[in-house]
């Protein structure tokens, strides 16, 4: 237990990253199994309306903030020193503090649930003043807001660590463009956060001085301005989704190109569309404001649609590279495939509601819901499930079984399409996002119960990837170094890897060093 | 190295440009200028100094074609593998936070503790 409270190495913490998140993940995932309990048929009373905001507040934070943006933190947390065949991260001490932070901060936002007046309850954008009115939102969203601030630092700071080993640690011979993909995306992902996270920090300090020293930044009676929260809310808020998608693009990027047994089509066109990505995310912040009426909407909209472009291009670099391939379809590459099935919905959806005139008709309904659970639940987590399959062994040294990983598989991407894709016929009939009942009116009773069967089916397929999990470790069957025959550096040392990664580096002349070999 | 420089260069002028553009489209709604300007300073902030860092840079990492023999048993510098400092500076940054919000004396006591911490830590970083 002290080994790993007190852990510096890279790996350790790696790993204390990735099981808090998959613990925060199975808490999150039952606080949507609660939302689809109480949505499940019209005017139901399971939950009441607070209660009901508390949970998809939780839910939403949970997933955002504590799973799939830190679990791509904490991956490259273990692999990017490995990748690059450095012995550690470049500061140790300073990579123990971030995990530590966000695990604190983590706990601090569940907290809440123990606090007089329940959890936070203003969602996960927790916009001001609603988030300000201390009397519907007591001290569950003061220590909402103490938590993410402590999570936004702890991303701050393992980013320019990450940036840092990056640029400065790489072995002999490792240039900039011979890094995998992976670590590519991880540097796109850090410069993103150095410029998104401090106006998110910002932004819930200056809430809580207005809860508790008397300020007034989003009071319009005292001259305060609510349009100034959304502004810095959002400027951090657009990014982050890219924050939350960047190292899963990486992770599909690596699963595709070896079991496609070819190297990366494209190579230097998916790093540029990575920082095209990063840069052009920071330009489109207000889309999420369009009906405020109170932003450039057409500025915006141009923006927003320009992203299209450097996604497009990582699909067809994905396509090419899996052209003419010997593909096999292990767990990994189906999640990968099922990955950019569901993100090319999240994807299109998400141009759509780029436009104005459809955004003012879609704004705060289901149908945004549907647009943003298939970018990250079906692109990203899609991404999580098929990285964890991938580098197991790796980290673990045993490897999953692949035919549970293929029902699990099977499981969540019919039971996420069941669950998300009535969602947008939803939106169209008009049933707006965030609210705890509906009346038995139109498809929507028929369209709910599709949805809460379809995520009893997810939380099934959950359930087994954590059974398959336990069985790995029970059995115990340790593995080569190398079993998936993958081209980067991490395979070329042992399973798992020894304390300061390589025993001996190996020579590194091109983009795929294991299979020079 | 050379990459470096050129990505926060590329990326500041980048930073630059749409905060003129949006200036111009947009020149009457101040908040959303001003956090551009801000992203772009910020930007051109790190590019000049990749700038200045990349004179004095001479990295093996740069170099192709870098034989291992010529770099065998060079100095990395010695990375610890445990350290409790980190957990306890993390352990006194939420109790200053949290003594700010509801009690002024776990504050001062949290943040002398932190403050203690962070010394301690950085007089361990200097040892090994």
């Amino acid at each position: 237990m002290i080994e790993w409270l007190t852990a510096t190495n890279h790996k350790k913490i790696g790993i204390l990253y990735i099981v808090s998140t998959l613990a925060f993940f199975v808490v999150a995932s039952l606080l949507a199994g609660l939302i689809r309990a109480q949505l499940a048929r019209p005017e139901n009373t399971l939950l009441d309306a607070h209660q009901y905001n508390q949970v998809f507040t939780l839910h939403g934070t949970a997933m955002i903030f504590l799973v799939i943006a830190p679990f791509g933190i904490g991956l490259a947390n273990y692999l990017v020193p490995l990748q690059i065949g450095a012995p550690d991260m470049a500061f140790p001490r300073l990579n123990a503090i971030g995990v530590w932070l966000f695990i604190l901060g983590g706990l601090t936002v569940f907290a809440g649930l123990a606090a007089y007046g329940g959890a936070a309850a203003a969602g996960w954008t927790a916009y001001a003043p609603l988030s300000e009115l201390t009397e519907g939102t007591g001290a569950g969203q003061d220590l909402w807001f103490v938590g993410l601030l402590l999570v936004s630092v702890s991303t701050i700071l393992t980013s320019i660590n990450l940036l840092v080993t990056i640029f400065l640690f790489r072995a002999p011979g490792m240039t900039m463009w011979r890094i995998p993909i992976f670590t590519w995306e991880i540097a796109a992902t850090a410069v993103l956060v150095l410029m998104a996270f401090p106006p998110l920090a910002a932004v819930f300090a200056m809430v809580l001085i207005d809860r508790h020293l008397g300020g007034h930044f989003f009071d319009p009676a005292y001259g305060g301005n609510p349009i100034l929260y959304q502004h810095l809310f959002w400027f951090f808020g657009h990014p982050e989704v890219y924050v939350m998608i960047l190292p899963y693009f990486g992770i599909v990027t690596e699963i595709v190109a070896t079991f496609s047994r070819k190297p990366v089509f494209g190579y230097v066109g998916m790093v540029l569309s990575a920082f095209a990505i990063a840069g052009l995310s920071l330009g489109v912040w207000a889309h999420h404001m369009f009906t405020t009426g109170a932003v450039s909407n057409p500025f915006f909209a141009a923006v927003s649609f320009l992203i299209a472009i450097p996604t497009g291009v990582k699909f067809v670099n994905w396509i090419g590279t899996m052209w003419k391939g010997s593909i096999e379809l292990s767990t990994a590459m189906l999640f990968c495939i099922g990955f950019m099935l569901n993100f090319l919905i999240g994807g299109i959806t998400g141009v759509m509601i780029a436009s104005p005139p459809i955004d003012y008709a879609a704004h705060d309904t289901y149908f945004i819901v549907q647009h943003f659970h298939y970018t990250i639940g079906g692109g990203s987590m899609f991404a999580l499930f098929g990285a964890l399959f991938f580098w197991f062994p790796k980290i673990f040294g045993v490897r999953l079984d692949e035919r549970m990983g293929k029902w699990t598989f099977a499981l969540l991407f019919a039971g996420f399409n069941a669950t998300f894709l009535p969602m947008a016929f939803m939106g169209l009939e008009g049933m707006a996002r965030r609210v705890y009942t509906y009346p038995p009116i139109g498809h929507l009773a028929l369209l709910n119960g599709i949805a809460s069967f379809g995520a009893l089916v997810m939380g099934v397929g959950t359930a087994l990837f954590f059974i398959n999990v336990v069985a790995a470790v029970r059995r115990r069957v340790p593995v080569p170094p190398n079993p998936w025959d993958g081209y980067s550096l991490e395979w070329l040392t042992a399973s798992p890897p020894p304390e300061f990664n390589f025993h001996e580096l190996p020579p590194i002349r091109s983009r795929i060093p294991a299979w020079d070999r | 190295m050379k990459t470096f420089v050129g990505l926060f260069a590329a990326s500041a002028l980048f930073g630059i440009a749409l905060a003129v553009a949006y200036w111009f489209v947009a020149h009457e709604e101040a908040t959303g200028a001003a956090l551009l300007g801000c992203m772009a300073a910020a930007l051109v902030f790190t590019a000049g100094y990749a700038v200045v860092a990349e004179r004095s840079a001479d990295l093996d990492g740069d170099d192709p074609n870098e034989p291992l023999e010529r770099v065998a048993g060079e100095e990395l510098g010695i990375f610890t593998t445990r350290s409790a400092w980190p957990i306890l500076v993390a352990s006194c940054s939420l109790l200053t936070l949290a003594g700010t919000l509801w009690s002024p004396a776990l504050a001062v006591a949290a943040g002398i503790a932190l403050i203690l911490c962070c010394w301690r830590l950085g007089a361990e970083s200097a040892r090994v």
